[in-house]
């Protein structure tokens, strides 16, 4: 088994799955904890960032990710049908202001861009595409 | 995620386990402004069990070191070592939080 996917509703509570299903996978190909961690915070993000902005319409809308271990890497393809939004376009946060001043926006595409070893963003017909991929060894 | 409540001579210490994302920060938000909530508390979070830390797990930790800061409160973490320190780092939070290496030297440092 070199791939998992899974199908969830816009919302914070079905996240869990895609965090089992990359688990089950990690465990099967054995992946290094760390490499493992990364990809987890870089769906959490991913996934909370599409639930929180991406849509308009207040209505369900469904998310598929589909997880894949590769030759030396670990992929995971995110496909959502909500706004057009490329993650690689926003700025980076402000990671020096003192904590007064400090503001959490922008940390989470912050992680996703440094955590993996490349992100590629498609728009696809009415779809984002993310496609976050994590290299196994240096 | 579990969060462990130990009151330590005056200091209340929660240790974190297991990973803190979108789907357990909620919690550990609610205990911390609980136990904040107390004049001039005196808090240490023992992350030495944390697997990992996302942008979620940080905005509630950020609204606790507000809260502290203007309740004259103290928030201590110790145990930020391994993928959680790196994830710090990473989001430039080193050098928000009073962090100290051993759960002693946080208790000494809240208390």
């Amino acid at each position: 088994m070199n791939d998992a996917e899974t199908t969830i509703l816009n919302r914070r509570e079905e996240f869990a799955r895609v965090r089992e299903t990359l688990d089950r996978l990690a465990a099967a190909h054995r992946l290094a904890a760390g490499v493992v961690a990364d990809m987890q915070v870089a769906l959490d993000e991913i996934l909370t960032n599409i639930v929180d902005y991406g849509y308009t319409d207040g209505a369900e809308h469904e998310i598929r990710v589909r997880l894949s271990v590769l030759e030396n890497a670990l992929e995971a393809t995110v496909e959502d049908d909500g706004q057009p939004f490329n993650p690689l376009e926003r700025p980076a946060p402000d990671t020096h202001a003192p904590l007064r001043e400090r503001r959490i926006g922008g940390v989470g595409l912050h992680f996703v861009r440094n955590l993996v070893t490349d992100v590629r963003y498609d728009r696809v017909g009415d779809r984002n595409r993310l496609v976050l991929r994590k290299q196994l060894t240096a | 995620m579990e969060v462990k409540e130990e009151q330590v001579g005056g200091v209340t210490v929660l240790q974190v386990t297991g990973r803190l994302d979108s789907a357990t920060s909620p919690m550990l938000g609610e205990r911390l402004t609980a136990v904040l909530e107390a004049a001039k508390a005196r808090v240490l979070v023992d992350f030495s069990q944390l697997e990992y830390i996302s942008s979620a797990g940080f905005r509630v930790l950020l609204q606790a070191a507000k809260r502290a800061d203007q309740n004259t409160a103290k928030l201590v973490l110790c145990g930020v070592s391994g993928k959680v320190r790196q994830l710090f780092d990473l989001g430039g939070f080193l050098d928000l939080f009073s962090i100290t290496g051993t759960r002693e030297e946080g208790i000494t440092a809240a208390g």
